[in-house]
């Protein structure tokens, strides 16, 4: 009998330089096909192949030998025509080390930013389109629910999401704290930055609704505003644009203070002293640091965003640990299950034989059995059932049990010599 | 105190402790979830002490059996009642910290005056004394709850000037709402208070004549009033908001607390009721 492995081949963030890794993957925000040739790789049973902006790897179960790996391997390094060099990248686990990189991977372990929620998504698409190529059995199925499983409990159970490790994240939850709910906040965009562009994304996300952009070139700031059904003004428009916003976020290019601190107290008996959130996310800054002095206004530069940034970070790798003890015991159950599936195929063809033993050696004696009334030739036969069914209850028990001990190996090898199985 | 009023004071003060000490923990673990369980716990207490209340309330016929016991516990009732008033419309769980305390020492208070006796002498009660009392507690409750709010975002304010929310910047409430608290508690306790007061005085008026004016607890309670007065205006008419009104409601608060002290202990008043 051939055994069964579990094996995971790709490269990531962590092995691979950036311009191998977009050799590989399709790209990122686009979904990847699924190779075309997977499925026919000989010695891999299942298949599924995950694509995602920091990595790209194939999940297999496979004939226990280094044959496939070397296949999976190579498919991989023709696909994305690396060189040797480039192919030296390429990692590969086996069995348990296999399935804790899977389960890391899915529960966000192994993430370039520790805790993000979108690779949870991914792994699930990369199931989904591998269950559309019908490249998925049982013991992949099993494995991709039970990667589910963790990530949800590392979820749940760790803080290992909970706090925002991106500048821009954070500045949305600084604008929680401030106005409670953003519902029907106006937010003004000084500069069309894509860092401004990303954190009025997420203030949107939360609620947020009115956008004015307000930038040097009147172009540039129409274009942001149309895709955010806002409306653009020129900088000599700032200061009135100013008094009418909630929430500022500046990102220009200017050598010199955009937002004086005298602009924006002039403001403020205009706008009945509402709170005012400023997120400076320019280098050199934009808004002078002074304004930060007055009542009701809270002003955040880049550097106070990335300090909260890196405090959360350090909790994250404290949970990390919590989350680790989740995937070892999830790891365990799950090679348990696997191992137990290992005695299933020996079992299943002891029967077999059994039963062909007793089909002959009836057929054998037809003769006078024919002469029997059919109510005692069916006794006979019951009797010669339960006899054999009595002698293959120990041995398919033990296979049952211990299989799920790490020595199930042994005792399976030895029940098909035993019986010769594999004769 | 009638055994089955005891028997409904008991657990209002238990539940009441409990949910100080939960309170209390959740700010030292700061965990939300500690608050919240609080402040449930914080609303068995007000149940109890509602049915506490309401036996009372049968018992007595006019204000006879209506002693000090009984005024401390409406006043706790009243600030309990308006702080989880307050939770139906907001998130802001942690506040019950900064209140609380103040519920348990009018309750334990409560607990220690052992006499029932009656404090509204019989010439005196009218249902004018009667409107007076209720909504010049449920005004002075209404300004506990601003000035708590008040108090809060304070804290919060310095935390997210200072850059540095963390873990305990994530755990209070946001400025904006502790603001709109402060808010609300400042524009329904002024009007009530001084509904209170006028009804106050215009019995004063008829049963005493000219003389009432001269009580100390008159003439501070009116200043407390002016306080509140002034900082409601500046609030709706001047647009005061955020950090300023929140530090006034603070001292003004205290000067409420410490007026009441040193005229309950240094004065002979006609309001000697608790």
């Amino acid at each position: 009998m051939k055994k069964n492995m579990i094996a995971v081949v790709g490269l990531n963030y962590k092995t691979a330089p950036i311009d191998v890794l977009e050799k590989l993957s399709a790209g990122c925000g686009r979904e990847g096909n699924f190779p075309a040739g997977l499925k026919a790789i000989p010695g891999v049973h299942e298949i599924l192949h995950l694509s995602t902006c920091n990595r790209v790897e194939l999940v297999a179960s496979a004939d226990d030998d280094s044959r496939p790996v070397d296949m999976l391997k190579s498919v991989l390094a023709l696909n994305g025509a690396l060189t040797d060099h480039e192919a030296s990248c390429l990692y590969a686990y086996r069995d348990e080390d296999a399935i804790r990189h899977l389960f890391r991977v899915a529960s966000s372990l192994d993430s370039l930013v520790m805790g993000e929620t979108q690779i949870l998504g991914q792994v699930k698409d990369a199931y989904r389109r591998a269950l559309a190529e019908n490249a998925i059995g049982i013991v992949l199925n099993r494995l991709m629910h039970r990667a589910f499983r963790t990530a949800k409990r590392v979820r749940t159970e760790t803080g290992i999401a909970a706090n925002p490790v991106s500048v821009s994240f954070a500045a949305v939850e600084l604008a929680k704290k401030i106005f409670g709910s953003l519902a029907g906040k106006k937010i003004l965009i000084i500069g069309a930055g894509e860092m401004a562009e990303l954190t009025c994304m997420h203030l949107i996300g939360n609620g947020a609704e009115e956008i004015t952009v307000a930038n040097r070139s009147t172009a540039q700031a129409e274009m942001l505003a149309e895709k955010y059904h806002g409306r653009a003004v020129g900088l000599g428009a700032l200061d009135e644009a100013l008094c009418d916003a909630d929430i500022v976020i500046s990102s220009t290019g200017a050598t010199s203070y955009v937002v004086t601190q005298d602009m924006v107290r002039g403001c403020l008996r205009k706008r009945k002293n509402r709170l005012l959130f400023l997120v400076d996310i320019a280098m050199p800054r934009d808004i002078d640091p002074a304004a930060d002095s007055l009542e009701n206004v809270y002003l955040y530069n880049i550097d106070h965003l990335q300090d909260i940034v890196d405090e959360n970070m350090k909790n994250r790798r404290r949970e990390s640990l919590k989350a680790e003890q989740i995937v070892h015991e999830e790891v365990a159950q799950y090679f348990n299950w696997l191992k137990e599936l290992e005695a299933v195929p020996t079992i299943v063809s002891l029967r077999i034989k059994a039963e062909g033993i007793v089909r002959m050696e009836i057929a054998k004696e037809s003769g006078w059995m024919e002469g029997l009334e059919s109510a005692d030739r069916e006794k006979v036969e019951a009797l010669v059932n339960g006899i054999v069914n009595k002698i293959l209850h120990a041995p398919v028990t033990v296979m049952k049990e211990e299989s799920a001990e790490f020595q199930s190996q042994d005792i399976v090898a030895a029940a098909r010599q035993l019986f010769r199985l594999d004769d | 105190m009638a055994s089955l009023e005891t028997i409904m004071f008991v657990p209002a003060l238990a539940c009441c402790v409990l949910a100080m000490a939960g309170y209390l923990l959740s700010l030292l673990v700061k965990k939300v979830s500690l608050a919240r369980v609080s402040t449930w716990i914080l609303a068995a207490s007000f149940v109890f002490l509602s049915l506490y209340l309401l036996l009372a309330a049968v018992h007595s016929t006019g204000w006879n059996h209506f002693g000090s016991r009984h005024f401390l516990s409406i006043y706790a009732w009243a600030i309990a009642g308006i702080y989880l008033g307050s939770q139906f419309k907001s998130k802001t769980r942690l506040l019950g910290s900064f209140i609380v305390p103040f519920i348990l020492l009018l309750l334990i208070a409560a607990a220690g005056y052992g006499s029932d006796k009656n404090l509204v002498p019989p010439q005196w009660q009218s249902w004018l004394t009667k409107l007076h009392l209720l909504l010049a507690i449920a005004g002075e409750a209404l300004f506990v709850l601003a000035s708590a709010a008040g108090a809060m975002f304070i804290i919060q304010n310095n935390l997210l000037k200072h850059k540095k929310p963390g873990k305990m910047g994530r755990l209070l409430p946001s400025l904006g709402e502790l603001d709109r608290i402060n808010h609300l508690g400042l524009l329904w306790g002024f009007p009530l208070l001084t509904v209170g007061m006028i009804a106050g005085a215009v019995y004063a008026a008829f049963v005493w004549g000219g003389r009432w004016p001269a009580d100390p607890k008159v003439i501070w309670s009116f200043t407390i009033w002016a306080a509140y007065g002034f900082l409601l205006h500046q609030r709706l008419a001047i647009g005061w908001k955020g950090s300023r009104i929140a530090l006034l409601s603070c001292v003004a608060f205290l000067l409420f607390l410490s007026s009441a002290l040193v005229i309950r202990f240094c004065f002979a008043t006609v309001h000697n009721f608790i």
